[in-house]
């Protein structure tokens, strides 16, 4: 069997420049870029909530629907799919558009009642009211806000590599927590799930030297005091993992310091590197 | 093995002929998952413990399922020189009476059937089983199979499927042998391309077209994955086509590995199948010991060209072997990148195609794989040993072949029914079927399962091929028909389907796991007759989005039973809504 890391990836070349053409206005992009990135730069608006440029397009909250024009026909492609080639034509609100999108919003506003993101997202699109039976869950410890958009676990099991979440149960139960509800041991406290959740749904808190994951099964995370300040700064074993990625003259000037102490002592070694060893040399 | 002594095909089957005809009489049980439900176990049981008694001269066997479900138990009984008789609804206390009949060079009469003067086995192999009884309905008769045409269930209820060398003297391997020593991949490609044949998962995409992608793909290694997850309510083609005539799947298996390059296979088959799951097991065993599998397969000895499953199949130096990979039995897995997920120890969860699976960094671990439904890998042998011109004239155009459908639900005749596509659903329902069972009215039929649609009668002139189906709503879908009579509630019906899609969902995009959760609701609101004529516009409104911008196919087509009963079944909606 062989692994996927070994599949052989074609060599970097400089990317061919392609010209698509969105809502009727050309737009550069490089060959095979997502058209949801260049509609992004080029300040058209299309809705999304799954989408994130260091991830691989996941193509779940369907928000991002666009129309594909090829041959006098419109099909519907999900933008951050849609790959860039030369003369593509886009259509991003077409009435077949908006009409499946505003069906997609009331779903979202049934799902996630209490997510203010959701309901300014929606308005901005025309939609306020939905037609669906609103979910009430009063023990979510997701605070009824998540869209299961899976940022959070794949950021978590993708980039940050530790797997301390993931889906659980299928369909309409689907949920995202540690496996069995319990607090997890694999949890780096980074709070990565809680930057990337488009709907802020992920509670984490920092109290007396823990970092407490509270949408996370409570999971409790020791937090590394600062060498010099003791100040409480970064989860320790985040810490421990950063830390082994770096070289030792650096790590050795990096480790145990809290920003802030981190950049006095590097401040303070470069001024006297440079100076010969006169502090107030200025 | 290499430099193992190679497997003669031609002695194998001449073993299996004797199998067939022992010299003595010859009774087979039928013992497929639907017969042993019904009892086929206790009679097989009760037979040999009677013939072990007496001692009587006969020889005990069982075999796969013919297909008449309803008739279940099935006993075929061979006496030397008499036509096969098929014996119908056997039980425990029929077997004193069977024996005591055979042993009078006879059969028990008032349980015949039918019977069976000679059988083409489709691979260049007719069997003349003998003339006599008279009395007893020619198979051809029975109007439940005159309809039929047994390409690919050729074999199911005839020989025993635990043994290889019954399958060879039917003319088994012989087109693997022939694909593998005098053909080249291109020719094997091209036959397949132009026998027309269709995926018979549901899609209908041309296989030989996604052989001829697999191949090009880059990349030396390839994988090729059957299909057998079948999971439709009511479909079990596929498990009868492995329980009755496994080898019918590697052989087809082995030929694809050949024109596509690929040395590893993989069946992914439902755990909620495990008789299948043992029949496969047992053949892969068995066709590894004859050199089928392996190293070097099919090993040219002194000119005669026979080994089979495993390294370097039929001497060519042309290695290959097949794993078996159980899913956990979730219809979304059929879904082919979940289906990938799933063998690779991941949730099974689609993910956007491209990459499809052909491509590279798409298949299984990476590597560009080709999936096939177990029906679409069972039509290769014939293929190989007929040619593509035989086989493109069975059927319509551009839907070339046999079918097997399930025919289940409220019709008379239950069972398994193989026809050529284009062959109307009235054929199918009426002349096969019977119409309703207990005399009721015949009212739709659903075809292609959870993801087709209800067809209503006055539709039933459609021919049965991809295109038409889709017109009218539904799809092909792998084979199941559900018969709905007169007394059928087809709102019902339709929440019943999106019940379970709802439970089958991943769960991973909204229109899916969010709206038919909301379909759902809106059913059971309006089946307790508290829907008003504005749920019914939310719910047409629902399920033409969900249809519209899902995922992946089960999304897309699981509101097909909320839209065809809508369009074809509005009154019964409007009966239960206030205005």
């Amino acid at each position: 069997m062989i692994p996927k890391e070994t599949v052989i990836e074609p060599a970097e070349q400089p990317k061919k420049q392609v010209t698509v053409s969105i809502n009727g206005n050309p737009c550069r992009a490089d060959e095979g870029e997502n058209i949801l990135t260049i509609a992004d730069r080029e300040k058209i608006p299309i809705p999304h909530l799954c989408f994130e440029p260091s991830l691989e397009p996941y193509g779940a909250c369907r928000l991002c629907m666009v129309g594909l024009v090829r041959h006098g026909k419109t099909s519907m492609e999900t933008a951050c799919t849609l790959r860039a080639k030369e003369g593509l034509t886009i259509l991003t609100d077409t009435p077949e558009i908006v009409k499946y999108r505003s069906v997609l919003f009331e779903l979202y506003l049934a799902q996630t009642p209490k997510s203010t993101v959701i309901k300014e997202m929606a308005a901005r699109y025309g939609v306020t009211k939905t037609r669906f039976l609103r979910r009430v869950d009063t023990d979510d410890p997701l605070g009824g806000s998540c869209v299961l958009c899976g940022l959070c676990v794949r950021v978590c099991n993708e980039l940050m590599g530790a797997g301390a979440i993931n889906f659980i149960n299928r369909g309409p139960y689907t949920v995202v927590n540690t496996p069995y509800a319990e607090p997890s041991r694999d949890c780096l406290g980074c709070g990565a799930c809680a930057a990337i959740c488009p709907t802020h749904a992920v509670r984490i808190e920092d109290l007396d030297g823990e970092r407490v994951l509270h949408s996370w099964s409570e999971t409790k995370v020791p937090l590394a005091r600062c060498e010099a300040c003791g100040k409480y700064f970064a989860p320790a074993a985040l810490e421990k993992s950063v830390l082994s990625r770096i070289e030792p003259p650096l790590r050795d000037d990096l480790a145990g310091l809290c920003p802030v102490c981190r950049a006095k002592k590097l401040a303070k070694k470069e001024i006297l590197a440079a100076t010969g060893g006169d502090l107030n040399h200025a | 093995m290499t430099g193992q002594k190679a497997f003669d095909r031609a002695a194998g089957g001449a073993a299996g002929m004797k199998k067939l005809f022992p010299g003595k009489p010859r009774i087979a049980v039928g013992l497929a998952t639907c017969g042993i439900a019904v009892g086929g176990q206790r009679v097989y049981d009760r037979l040999k413990e009677i013939i072990g008694k007496t001692g009587a001269g006969i020889c005990l066997t069982k075999t796969g399922c013919i297909g008449y479900c309803r008739e279940e138990p099935l006993v075929n009984i061979a006496i030397p020189g008499q036509p096969l008789v098929i014996l119908h609804r056997v039980t425990e206390e029929d077997a004193e009476g069977i024996v005591g009949a055979v042993r009078k060079g006879t059969v028990p009469h008032e349980k015949a059937l039918c019977r069976v003067p000679s059988w083409d086995h489709m691979t260049g192999t007719v069997i003349t089983y003998g003339t006599g009884f008279d009395e007893i309905p020619l198979y051809a008769e029975i109007p439940f199979f005159k309809h039929q045409k047994k390409v690919i269930l050729r074999n199911a209820g005839f020989i025993n499927p635990e043994d290889i060398e019954e399958y060879l003297a039917v003319g088994g391997y012989a087109a693997a042998e022939q694909a593998l020593t005098r053909m080249d991949p291109e020719s094997i490609i091209s036959e397949v391309e132009k026998s027309g044949l269709r995926g018979r998962g549901g899609a209908g995409f041309p296989t030989g077209t996604k052989w001829r992608i697999t191949k090009d793909a880059p990349g030396k290694e390839k994988y090729i994955i059957c299909n057998a997850d079948e999971g439709d309510p009511g479909a079990y083609m596929n498990r009868n086509e492995m329980e009755s005539d496994p080898h019918m799947l590697i052989e087809g298996m082995i030929i694809g590995a050949y024109a596509m390059g690929a040395k590893e296979g993989l069946i992914y088959i439902r755990a909620e199948y495990p008789l299948a799951i043992k029949r496969l097991r047992l053949a892969i065993d068995q066709a590894r010991s004859c050199g089928f599998l392996g190293k070097n397969i099919f090993a040219v000895d002194e000119g005669r060209a026979c080994g089979l499953h495993g390294k370097n199949i039929f001497g060519t130096g042309f290695d290959f072997d097949i794993r078996i990979a159980t899913g956990a039995g979730a219809f979304v897995c059929g879904e082919s990148t979940a289906l990938v997920a799933s063998i690779e120890g991941r949730t099974g969860r689609p993910h956007p195609r491209p990459p499809r699976l052909t491509d590279p960094g798409g298949g299984l671990w990476g590597i560009p794989s080709d999936l096939n439904n177990v029906e679409t890998w069972c039509n290769i042998p014939v293929i190989i040993r007929n040619g593509s011109g035989w086989y493109a004239k069975i059927g319509a155009e551009k839907n070339t072949g046999t079918k097997v459908f399930s025919l289940v639900g409220k019709v008379d005749r239950v069972g398994l029914v193989e026809v050529p596509l284009g062959t109307t659903l009235d054929t199918i329902v009426f002349d096969i079927g019977n119409g309703g069972g207990g005399g009721k009215k015949v009212k739709a039929v659903q075809t292609g399962g959870p993801s087709g649609g209800c067809i209503p009668v006055r539709l039933f002139d459609t021919p049965v091929n991809y295109e038409s189906l889709n017109e009218v709503g539904s799809i092909m879908g792998s084979g199941g028909i559900v018969v709905m009579d007169e007394d059928t509630d087809m709102v019902d019906i339709a929440r019943y389907f999106i019940n379970f899609a709802t439970g089958e969902s991943c769960g991973k995009c909204v229109p899916c796991r969010e709206g038919l959760r909301h379909t759902l609701i809106l059913l059971n609101r309006i089946m307790a007759g508290k829907g008003s004529a504005k749920d019914l516009e939310t719910l047409a409104l629902l399920a033409d989005t969900i249809k519209n911008t899902s995922l992946c196919g089960l999304g897309q087509s699981a509101p097909n039973p909320v839209l065809t009963t809508l369009a074809y079944f509005r009154e019964e909606y409007d009966a239960l809504v206030k205005p």
